[in-house]
């Protein structure tokens, strides 16, 4: 079975890439990752009532007319902590228990299955190389990661001929390139392209949709699906997480007294950045009676801005503090190199 | 290019690439180094290494990480080449058989080595599925007649823009060169390829055309013998390759013998030179291609440089003085033009040779000497 249909494009939202991005121009050397997100069978839609962008879509899915189309959206990543310890090994082949502790440590949802890898390199040129290539091809024989396209039809059923519908399930065959060029000048470019390896082993170039908000993309309401993972909140202070380990021996016993004691910390802090946010009060806001309460919502968002105003101090100092442990870390990596190299 | 550590490159990159470039069997070149680090600063990790490959070069992009040595380089091949997969997957459940990349270890310096020969010949092996593939009848004729041929390369080129064609680099001659030359200088065996160009995909041409046709040689070898003197054999209508390298090797063969036998003949007049000047100062003791002598006309003293063609003694050398007491103002000495307007036969012994150029010195220097002094030469 082909669970490597062919994609039309590979959508990824602005926010998503721009970290992408940043988290590249951060690193110090080399980065990869893996992509999360999901595929989706989109049902073309051509209604609409701005005529200009009526006309346009009828144009743009001539080639495809009628038919539906495949997207993959990536909605997140996570990349490899440091080029040592990555999903691969130096021949390119996926090593399952490392990529299944990467997932593992990385909380996702059911919106959210692997669909793919990238790889960030500097002053490269913008081609997959030997390794990625080997990279995508292992990564994406390992059925066990498919995920299920959405909206795709019933495969029993009698559908439309696209090639999508023989299949529902989709590998993690996407591969993303950053790569920035050779000139080392003071205007940051960074470029990336979008490859599906398809069965018969080769790259296929795929146009990537930064997806933003305009009328251009429209059509892709229909097949929104919220990804911003609120932060998992344990307030059943570590009852069904523990159930793989019920007997008590003094050790687990402590441990489970830290992870509670933790947890509590965790939810006064929460507590802290929602005070003056109560749940009753802000219901308030809203309905008839909230006409007479505007001292009281001015009050609220000024209260808000001081609180953003504390959030960015806070990201300022702890950027602060990571800048200086990569630092220690680079002088570390030096001294280790230069030990090893004697 | 040498590899050194004052380059910024790490010891265990310099050692693999030193090692490369010792010992692989064709000459590589460095084109360049880089670093990858953020700050453009950090140890040169990666460089771009010229493959000779079918008498062109290939152009590939080998990436280590400074930061964590014990991983292997990866490596970005060209353009052209986004299907060249050197390392396909075994079977279907996302492994590879073990290869040269497998338990890299970073202190082995032949480790890199072995990977750039092992991607090479996987490289040839592509090239050669590829030209396979070409839909031309003529080409796959060719093609089965000739592929016996040891060390035979064929590059397919597909440029958007330019026809598709079909490059051909055939080794010719059985002989060892290097032999050949007593007391030879050459690393590497010296070899004469002839590049034959197909031109490929005009399907409603009526007859095949001749294909482009070029003996290249190795750039050491010229000084032994000039591949651009040799005039090839014409290609026939209908001709195909196995019928012509015969000729053309049997032709190429007697020409380097010939080159071979000139250089006594350059040994014999060198030695009879002496006779005349003195002992060389300096002389080509090889491929007698040169020899300067010091020589005198009352205080005046200068150097004599002969500069012997391969085609000796059909074409004559050339001769230029170079004084020893003058000097422009880089305080470089003073030299003549290059001389070939003196008596001169083909035909004449090299004793009649030495004799006649000792005779026409002895005046040409007075009129060097007058030259220098009156500030004529540069």
């Amino acid at each position: 079975m082909d669970d490597r249909p062919p994609l039309q494009k590979i959508a990824i939202s602005g926010p998503t890439l721009a970290s992408l991005i940043q988290r590249f121009s951060t690193s110090p050397s080399s980065l990869d990752g893996l992509l999360f997100g999901h595929v989706t069978l989109l049902t073309p839609l051509n209604l609409s009532d701005d005529p200009s962008t009526a006309s346009s879509a009828t144009t743009t899915s001539d080639e495809s007319t009628s038919s539906a189309t495949l997207v993959a959206t990536v909605t997140g990543f996570i990349s490899s902590p440091s080029p040592t310890s990555t999903f691969y090994d130096s021949t390119g082949t996926v090593t399952q228990t490392s990529l299944r502790n990467i997932l593992n440590n990385h909380h996702h949802h059911n919106n959210h299955h692997l669909i793919g890898w990238f790889s960030a390199r500097r002053k490269t040129p913008l081609r997959p190389s030997m390794r990625e290539f080997s990279v995508t091809q292992s990564l994406s024989s390992l059925s066990a990661f498919s995920s299920q396209i959405q909206n795709s039809p019933n495969p029993n059923s009698t559908s439309s001929s696209t090639a999508s519908s023989s299949s529902s399930s989709f590998s993690p065959c996407i591969f993303i390139l950053l790569s920035s060029p050779f000139s080392n000048d003071h205007i940051h470019t960074h470029e990336y392209r979008a490859y599906q390896l398809r069965a018969s082993s080769s790259f296929e170039p795929k146009l990537i949709d930064i997806v933003n908000i305009g009328p251009a993309f429209r059509g892709h309401y229909g097949s929104f699906s919220p990804n911003a993972a609120f932060p998992v909140l344990e307030c059943d202070l570590g009852i069904s997480s523990m159930n793989e380990d019920r007997d008590g021996n003094a050790d687990k016993e402590d441990e489970r007294l830290s992870v509670m004691k933790e947890k509590a910390k965790d939810q006064r802090e929460l507590d802290g950045c929602a005070e003056g946010f109560e749940v009753g009060r802000l219901s308030r806001m809203m309905g008839s009676e909230a006409r007479s309460y505007t001292s009281n919502l001015e009050d609220l968002y000024e209260k808000m801005l001081a609180k953003v105003e504390n959030l960015t101090r806070l990201v300022e100092q702890s950027n602060a503090k990571v800048l200086e442990q990569e630092h220690y870390n680079r002088k570390l990596r030096q001294k280790i190199r230069a030990a090893a190299s004697e | 290019m040498a590899v050194s550590a004052a380059d910024n490159v790490p010891p265990f990159i310099a050692a693999q690439l030193t090692h490369l470039l010792s010992h692989f069997r064709f000459t590589l070149k460095v084109e360049q180094m880089w670093s990858g680090d953020k700050y453009n600063s950090g140890p040169f990790d990666r460089f771009t290494l010229l493959i000779p490959f079918c008498l062109d070069f290939i152009k590939w992009d080998v990436i280590y990480n400074a930061e964590c040595p014990t991983v292997a380089p990866d490596v970005i091949f060209g353009p052209e080449d986004e299907d060249f997969h050197p390392f396909p997957m075994s079977s279907d459940d996302g492994t590879q058989a073990s290869n040269c990349l497998s338990d890299w270890n970073y202190r082995d310096p032949a480790r890199l080595l072995s990977l750039v020969q092992f991607l090479r010949d996987q490289y040839v092996l592509y090239q050669r599925k590829r030209v396979g593939e070409v839909d031309d009848d003529r080409l796959k004729f060719e093609i089965s007649t000739i592929l016996s041929r040891e060390g035979i390369e064929m590059h397919m080129s597909s440029v958007a823009e330019k026809p598709e064609e079909v490059k051909f680099a055939v080794p010719l001659l059985d002989m060892n060169i290097n032999k050949m030359v007593p007391s030879c200088p050459w690393r590497y065996p010296q070899k004469i390829h002839l590049q034959v160009v197909y031109p490929v995909g005009r399907k409603y041409t009526s007859a095949p055309s001749a294909p482009r046709l070029k003996l290249v040689s190795s750039s050491e070898l010229k000084a032994l013998f000039s591949i651009d003197d040799v005039k090839l054999p014409p290609w026939l209508d209908g001709m195909c390759l196995a019928e012509y390298l015969p000729n053309l090797e049997e032709y190429l063969e007697k020409q380097v013998s010939e080159a071979v036998s000139l250089i006594d003949l350059r040994r014999q007049f060198i030695e009879a030179l002496a006779i005349q000047l003195g002992r060389p100062v300096e002389a080509d003791p090889v491929f007698c291609r040169k020899a300067t002598f010091l020589s005198a006309t009352g205080v005046f003293t200068f150097l004599v440089h002969f500069l012997i063609p391969t085609q000796f003694p059909k074409q004559q050398p050339a001769i230029m003085l170079q004084s020893s007491q003058h000097f422009n103002s880089q305080m470089a000495p003073l030299k003549s033009r290059s001389i070939a307007d003196y008596p001169w036969s083909p035909r004449w012994e090299p004793l009649l040779m030495a004799e006649r150029i000792y005779e026409f010195l002895a005046d040409e220097a007075l009129n060097f000497k007058r030259q220098c002094s009156e500030g004529q030469l540069q």
